[in-house]
This record gives structure tokens, sequence and C-alpha cells, in this order.
């Protein structure tokens, strides 16, 4: 028997694979049925079918189309048959670098918000898995850990070292890498420095400017808890408005006398 | 739970045989709490993982998963309307409409 298509994507998601699932809702034709879906990936890949050829092709380009401009919406094809395209995309990365006490709820409130989370310290004692229930841990020399962690269009970054020195270390490992976030936590003083150190050391000047820091939205956060949720609430403005939102979120603030 | 794990639970909770319904919110119009594409899984006994807007027609999605798991074992597309005021037809006060997809597994 063939996997059924919403357990192919479960899988495919799950996997790290983003897929359009078209899915019928509406239909007169008793060939096509409420129910009956088809898969599209990126690929170009179509599993599954509606329950007519002619319609699957129309379906497929329509969801191939969802998918590349990452749009859920429902559609009318063929004579009067409603279509749902739903865009499961993959699920977004964070990569934490120092594991001390920002990162215990940092972490908690990222997996809580649907991020897979990948914690490095060089401290043993620190990046420990009884520290980051459900988190990936990796207790290594930063720039070795960054090494062996996931990065893609989907990764966000999170610089938190304990001191400016790793920061810069796992600064310049992060940077050529891909990315969809990079945040350095710091005062400005601090963050200065690092930034300079880099720039001196030839990182590309785009790059750099595109970190985040000061980092998280400007909620005015003390605790490591507030400061964590300041941070998880920047990785949400970015993965769903964009960094554009997150910067002019932070400006606005910084406006206000 | 977000909407992936929404799917991830759905494999799992048909491999152990448990009767569960899938909601999708497929249409959205004005203030709803949820866009299109948020998630619920509705079981035969009860249980309910993820949300399609909480109170704000969660009610009409219940009756409409444990019909088409009960009775008609066909899917379902709900009309929820959240337009009523100031809720005093006992509705709900968001201040949209959606439609959303009932099937069951």
């Amino acid at each position: 028997m063939l996997t059924d298509p919403l357990d192919r994507a479960a899988e495919l998601v799950q996997a790290g694979t983003a897929v359009c699932a078209a899915t019928v809702i509406a239909s007169d034709d008793p060939a096509v049925r409420p129910g009956a879906r088809l898969l599209a990936l990126r690929d170009g890949t179509v599993e599954g079918s509606v329950g007519d050829a002619g319609l699957d092709r129309e379906v497929a380009e329509l969801a191939a189309g969802a998918l590349a401009r990452n749009r859920r919406e429902a559609v009318t094809v063929g004579s009067g048959i409603r279509v749902f395209l739903d865009v499961l995309a993959e699920g977004a990365q964070l990569v934490v670098c120092g594991a001390g006490h920002i990162a215990v709820p940092l972490a908690r409130f990222a997996r809580a918000v649907g991020f897979t989370v990948t914690v490095i310290d060089d401290r043993p004692e620190f990046a420990h898995p009884d520290r980051f229930p459900g988190c990936a841990v990796i207790a290594d020399e930063f720039v070795d850990a960054l090494e062996r962690a996931p990065f893609g269009p989907v990764t966000y970054a999170v610089v938190i070292t304990r001191g400016h020195e790793h920061d810069a270390d796992c600064l310049e490992a992060v940077l050529p890498r891909e990315t969809a976030y990079v945040g350095l936590i710091g005062s400005r003083r601090r963050v200065r420095f690092v930034l300079d150190t880099l720039e001196r050391a030839g990182a590309a000047r785009d790059r750099l400017e595109q970190v985040f820091t000061p980092i998280g939205l400007p909620i005015g956060a003390e605790s490591p808890e507030e400061i964590a949720l300041s941070i998880v609430a920047e990785l949400v403005c970015v993965r769903r408005k964009g960094p554009a939102q997150a910067r002019a979120l932070r400006a606005a603030v910084e406006k206000t006398p | 739970m977000t909407d992936r794990d929404v799917l991830v639970k759905l494999r799992e909770l048909r491999r152990t045989g448990v009767g569960v319904c899938l909601a999708t919110i497929v249409e959205a119009h004005g203030s709803t709490p949820r866009t299109v594409g948020a998630k619920m899984l509705v079981c035969a006994d009860g249980r309910l993982f993820g949300s399609v807007g909480g109170g704000c027609g969660e009610r009409q999605v219940k009756s409409a998963a444990l019909r088409s798991l009960v009775a008609t074992r066909t899917p379902e597309l709900v009309e929820v309307d959240l337009t009523d005021d100031l809720g005093t037809r006992g509705g709900d006060v968001c201040g949209g409409r959606m439609k959303i997809f009932v099937e069951p597994f």
C-alpha cells in the first residue's frame, strides 16, 4: 500500500524538506473527493493524486507556486472544485553558542515555538544534555562544534558565550555559513570590540552589518528568562515577518524619547 | 504545539488506531484568532491537540469532528462566524469569519 500523503508530508517536514499539500475541500465531481490530496516538493516531485490526472497537473502547478511564494490559500480549479494549498515548511533551526544562564530558557522557549535547537559550549558541565532536554548538545571547542552544527536558509544563530573572544571566534565561524539570522549579545562596547576585531580579520562587511546587536526585541528585559524571551520574540518576528520588521521595531523604540 | 507537531502527532495517533479528525483553517476573513493553515486534532476519546483559535469556533469544530468520525465518515467544510458583536447570543466575538476543513481518519 502506498504511504498516505499526509503521513508522508509529516515525514518530509520532520526530515527538513518543505512541501505543499494540496487538498480537495469541496467538489461536486464524484471522481474528485474532498480529502483527496497530492504533495508538491521543491525539487519538482509530485506524490499522490486528487483523483483526476488532468486536474493533478493543474493542482501540482498551483501547489509548486504556493510553495515558492510560501503562501497558503484556497483556490478554485476545474469546474468549481475548491483546493486548499497548505505550505508545510521545514522547521527552523536554532544554534545557540554558549550554554550559560540565558541559554537554558532560550532553548526551552525556542523549542516551544517550533525551533529545533542545538546548544554549543566548550564546558561539558554547561553543555550537558540534562540542562537542555529535547535539544542537540555539543560539548567541544566552539569552532569545532560549529562545524558539526546544521546551517542553511532556515538556521538562526544566537551568540551568547561567556566572553568576547569566544563571541568573536563563533561569529567568525558562523558568518561565512548560510543563515536566516545571526544575533550577538553584549554591551555596545563589547559588541563594538567583537565587530571591529572581525572586520580587521577580513570578515565580509555586509554580513557584519546584518548581525542583530543589541540582540532581542526591546521589551526592557532584565532577568535571564526575560532576555531569553526577548531573543525568542525577535526570532519569531524574523521568521514570520522578516528581518526588516524586527529592525523597524527596535528603531521605533529607540526613536521614542 | 506547532502545526508541524500536529501532523506528526496525527501520524502517531493513526498508528495506534485511535479515531482522530484533523481540522485545518482553510479560509479566514476579518479578525480571527488564528490564520489559514492552523491545525487541531480532535480524538474520538475527546482529547484535543493544537488549536484553531481557542473558544472562538472550536465548539462547532468539535461537534463537526465527532459527527464525521462517528456518523458520516466523510470530510466536512465548517463555516464559523465570529461576528456576534457582543456575544449576546452566546456566540464568539472575535469579529471574523473562517472556513475549517474537518476530515476523519
